[in-house]
């Protein structure tokens, strides 16, 4: 009896934004090195020097849910997008690259305590959950502002007190004239798979999970 | 492939139809093994469960059935003295949807193996198990996985390390996740912290059958899982002789999956090419003390909805939707 799921090619999620830039640069010369022919166009599933390995480009928010989903089997996502989604997938490793911080981050000298005094305290973040489970951890109360980018605009522009956000070099915060307060936490890339697809498909994913995990921890 | 159940699905004729024939063919099956047919009200009075659909009638909250399992055992606990030794069940069952795709009005089939003595344990699991074995043959399934694990290899070491529930709870999401690296996030500095992840990376070994079981040497806990271990390799062995052509027989040390329902050996039925389980069991010998009865209990329930979008997306997968169709 054969295998029908063998004829179908694998899908792996890539992020697209700097994780992606970073991970596409790590790829090249590899294995999985994406075709740059197809990486340049409007081409939906990329293949790669793999044949049967295909890459779908994704933005990292959504990318969880399409491996969640069994969409791609595969999918390389930062730590700091999955804290913040409920999904059911498989981690199968810290690729330790694209390391972040989590940090609190506020005007040139605010200070932590600066901030617990305050009456009523807001935070603009994109890591709503990240941002909820440290200010119970702290005792703090605080409304929070979601925004899905330029994050760093809010306490300028005085719709919030302070940020959560990444920081890599700190570079986007000292061009704003801010500093980090606090450090929430670190992130990192991970690897995940599709629980359904990785337990029911072991022969053909985990040799290729092993190989992203050997291609990208180096 | 994705699949796009809806939350109430509405089955127009060949779903409909085939809904029918494998409830018949699975039912067919498990009364054969001499299991007979239990239908709990479709309205359950103790609407505890949060994932369950609630609403009044008039001033007392109810709950549309959200578990048969349960179901089954508040009747069987309630009216029996001693209790019916294997029982079936077909129908929908409701419970609040984790992810977007999944239904919430979802077809099953099962059964519970129940009995009143310790050591029925062996023969009622490895009972199961053949039972389970046949059903994708049942269904014209070509190919599928069964996978055998137990709740217990994670659930005794953490017992024995009187882990506060929190932690417990949280050592349990990441091995869920297969993530090492987010087990020992989660213990810090906790003096069972070696202990556990060394476990864990036992856990997590990849090889396969009996010989699977070797990677328990490696665990702290070895002494300790003693028995299950010996338990899951008598089952190998004795399901071993019987695996039908197109199932595949795995070990997985890994599966923590309802560590909070299931006492020891469970099972999870996939196909390959499907991205979802399509079968779920194994034994849960804490239910039925909790209800005030002594006994013992085990079941496998069939996915019937997932089962049904597979039939749509990946006729492939099947042998028999063809001739089912003419």
């Amino acid at each position: 009896m054969t295998d029908p799921s063998n004829n179908q090619p694998i899908l792996i999620a890539f992020p697209k934004g700097r994780l992606g830039d970073e991970l596409l640069t790590r790829l090249e010369g590899t294995p999985l090195a994406l075709d740059e022919t197809a990486l340049s166009s409007r081409v939906l599933r990329i293949p790669t020097a793999t044949p049967h390995v295909q890459v779908l480009l994704l933005k990292g928010t959504d990318l969880p849910r399409y491996v969640a989903a069994g969409v791609a089997s595969l999918g390389i996502v930062g730590s700091d997008t999955l804290d913040e989604v409920d999904v059911d997938l498989l981690e199968l490793a810290d690729l330790k690259f694209g390391a972040c911080r989590l940090s609190l981050c506020g005007a040139e000298g605010l200070t932590l305590d600066a901030l617990r005094h305050k009456p009523h305290l807001r935070l603009a973040t994109k890591f709503l959950k990240a941002t909820s489970a440290w200010l119970k951890r702290e005792g703090l109360t605080a409304e929070l502002v979601p925004l899905q980018s330029s994050v760093e605009l809010a306490p300028i522009l005085g719709l919030a007190d302070a940020i959560v956000d990444l920081v890599q070099t700190g570079g986007t915060l000292k061009a704003h004239g801010l500093v980090e307060i606090s450090i929430l936490g670190t992130t990192s890339s991970r690897l995940v798979a599709a629980r359904g697809a990785y337990l029911a498909d072991p022969e053909r994913l985990r040799p290729l999970a092993n190989e992203l995990i050997q291609l990208l921890s180096r | 492939m994705a699949t796009h159940t809806p939350h109430f699905p509405d089955l127009l004729f060949s779903g409909a139809a085939r809904l029918r024939r494998w409830e018949g063919l699975l039912m067919g099956l498990l009364t054969n093994a001499g299991y007979s047919e239990l239908r709990s009200s479709l309205v359950m009075r103790e609407p505890h469960e949060k994932a369950s659909l609630r609403f009044f009638d008039g001033d007392h909250l109810l709950a549309l059935r959200w578990d048969y399992t349960t179901a089954l055992a508040r009747m069987l606990s309630k009216r029996f003295a001693e209790p019916p030794p294997r029982v079936s069940y077909a129908g929908a069952v409701f419970r609040r949807a984790n992810q977007p795709w999944e239904p919430v009005e979802r077809f099953e089939v099962g059964c519970e193996r129940i009995h009143t003595d310790e050591a029925g344990r062996d023969e009622a699991d490895v009972e199961l198990a053949r039972l389970l074995m046949a059903v994708p043959a049942t269904l014209g399934l070509r190919a599928a996985i069964l996978q055998i694990g137990s709740a217990a290899l994670l659930r005794r070491p953490m017992e024995q390390e009187q882990l506060p529930q929190a932690l417990a709870d949280e050592v349990t999401r990441a091995l869920l996740r297969r993530a090492p690296h987010r087990v020992k996030e989660a213990l810090g500095d906790h003096p069972a912290a070696p202990r556990i992840l060394a476990h864990v990376e036992a856990l997590l070994s990849e090889f396969d059958g009996v010989v699977g079981l070797n990677a328990l040497d490696r665990s702290p806990y070895a002494g300790l899982l003693k028995d299950e271990r010996e338990h899951l390799r008598k089952t190998l062995e004795a399901l071993s002789p019987f695996v039908p052509e197109g199932l595949q027989l795995r070990l997985d040390l890994a599966d923590v999956q309802g560590l909070d329902f299931y006492t020891g050996p469970t099972l999870r039925l996939y196909a390959p090419g499907a991205q979802q389980e399509l079968a779920a069991g194994g034994r849960y010998d804490g239910l039925y003390p909790e209800l005030g009865r002594p006994w013992f209990a085990a079941g496998f329930c069939v996915r019937l909805s997932p089962l049904l979008d597979l039939a749509e997306t990946r006729p492939d997968l099947f042998d028999s939707l063809g001739a089912e169709a003419q």
